[in-house]
């Protein structure tokens, strides 16, 4: 997908801690079964973190109100990718 | 030798138990970053805080499984009260746990089950409830959808009664059964969940069609040699040929849950959706009724109580117990050369204790 016009929206059942590593994903339940995801990109992180607490779960808007880089979009925007196929973020 | 004693008496930090800490030791070193597969890259160590806490809230229970893993039947003088729990409760939350998960005993027994539930909601911390469903009345299924985000596990250890009941108690299958029908009917969160054992393995296109006819999902879990569990566990574990047919089952059956729990499954080849590591105190970690915290609920072995809630925070604990210290840093004992290491880590560090008495040996129930 890779789309800046898209909207990528973390999923309501995701739940996101900062770890040293990283951090780590959790789609919450009594789920498992790839219900946790570890991440260890620190700018990912942040950059979830603010999506789904100043965006409201809209990380696509998180990024657009930050100062990335043209390339530096374009690689958290392939790792959103990711996390679509992985079941925590849906693009709308 | 001085230096590790002088650690061991730092006031409230409890010390290990030297059958645990020779047992931990004989694993040998622990897999040196840039060796680590999978999940271990990351949980070995421990992260920060539990990411799920398995509570036996009480021991108390109305029914009485043969292989309950916590002897759980009577309620102990010890228990935490409730504004103890409540406190508790605060603690996870501070610290970012995301979830506890509620057993026992029989959750619904514990006395502040409701306050304890409402400060969970208040709190944002997902709850889910491991059940036998035989207390669940229509009322309660009611009062329940207060509170959320919060799931149900409703225990079957058979898709038919003989099956079950063997197991669980005489006429325990129908109640279970009551029990999902009315939190089906007020369209809660359902799984059903069931230990794989002998027996079980033949009936789980049964128990996946039960699960599917309350609209539930079916969760499969291993059977362990803990509590009751240890008195019938030669008896019920299921036979590797069973384990093999089961992991190509699960394969087939993707919206199957597994609590991540038949990892050692993985060195027939096929690797299971999920961890592939144990998440004893790194990623889970175990308050069993009297505030004894375990690395996990399957390793209620007096041995490996990292401490107890009665003398220390639950923070305190994680950070600092000397048990987790060194359950983190076990090494891969008998499994470290095996060419499968990366894919199952050795298995269940509690099957091997209760099974040998040793963490440094092949899980028992190894496939290969």
């Amino acid at each position: 997908m890779s789309q800046s016009a898209a909207q990528y929206r973390l999923i309501a059942e995701v739940k996101i801690r900062r770890e040293s590593f990283g951090g780590i994903l959790y789609k919450y339940g009594c789920a498992d079964r790839g219900a946790l995801s570890f991440i260890n990109s620190p700018q990912l992180i942040e950059l979830l973190i603010a999506g789904q607490q100043q965006h409201n779960g809209d990380v696509s808007a998180a990024i657009e109100s930050s100062r990335y880089s043209e390339a530096s979009k374009q690689r958290l925007y392939s790792a959103l990718d990711d996390l679509v196929k992985r079941g925590y973020i849906q693009v709308q | 030798m001085t230096e590790f004693v002088r650690f061991m008496e730092r006031p409230g930090r409890s010390p290990v138990h030297p059958n645990a800490l020779a047992a931990m030791q004989q694993t040998g070193e622990m897999v040196p970053q840039k060796q680590r597969g999978g999940s271990q890259r990351f949980l070995q160590g421990g992260l920060s805080a539990p990411i799920t806490v398995t509570w036996e809230i009480t021991a108390a229970c109305n029914i009485a499984c043969i292989h309950c893993l916590s002897s759980s039947g009577h309620r102990r003088p010890g228990e935490l009260k409730t504004e103890q729990a409540l406190a508790l409760v605060d603690e996870l939350a501070d610290m970012q746990v995301f979830q506890i998960h509620f057993g026992g005993g029989e959750p619904f027994i514990y006395p502040g089950i409701w306050r304890v539930l409402e400060r969970c909601t208040a709190r944002g911390l997902v709850m889910c409830i491991s059940t036998n469903g035989t207390l669940i009345t229509a009322d309660r299924a009611r009062r329940l959808k207060q509170f959320e985000p919060l799931y149900f596990q409703v225990s079957l250890d058979g898709g038919t009664p003989q099956t079950n009941d063997s197991i669980r108690g005489k006429g325990v299958f129908q109640r279970a059964l009551r029990g999902l029908e009315l939190l089906a009917a007020e369209n809660h969160s359902l799984t059903v969940n069931s230990v794989l054992t002998r027996h079980s393995f033949y009936e789980l296109d049964t128990l996946y069609e039960i699960a599917e006819s309350f609209n539930a999902r079916l969760r499969v879990t291993r059977l362990r040699p803990s509590g009751r569990g240890q008195e019938v566990w030669t008896e019920l574990h299921p036979t590797k040929e069973q384990y093999r047919e089961f992991t190509n089952w699960l394969t087939a059956h993707p919206d199957v849950l597994t609590a991540d729990s038949f990892f050692h499954l993985n060195a027939f080849g096929t690797m299971l959706a999920g961890l592939d590591i144990c998440g004893a105190a790194t990623a889970t970690c175990c308050i069993c009724p009297e505030g004894e915290v375990y690395p996990c609920a399957f390793f209620q072995a007096p041995e490996f109580e990292a401490g107890n809630l009665h003398t220390q925070s639950f923070r305190e604990i994680w950070q600092t117990a000397a048990l987790f210290d060194y359950y983190r840093k076990m090494g891969g004992g008998a499994c470290s050369g095996c060419g499968q290491y990366n894919v199952c880590h050795g298995g269940c560090p509690a099957t091997k204790w209760f099974v040998h008495r040793q963490l440094s040996i092949k899980d028992p129930e190894c496939v290969l």
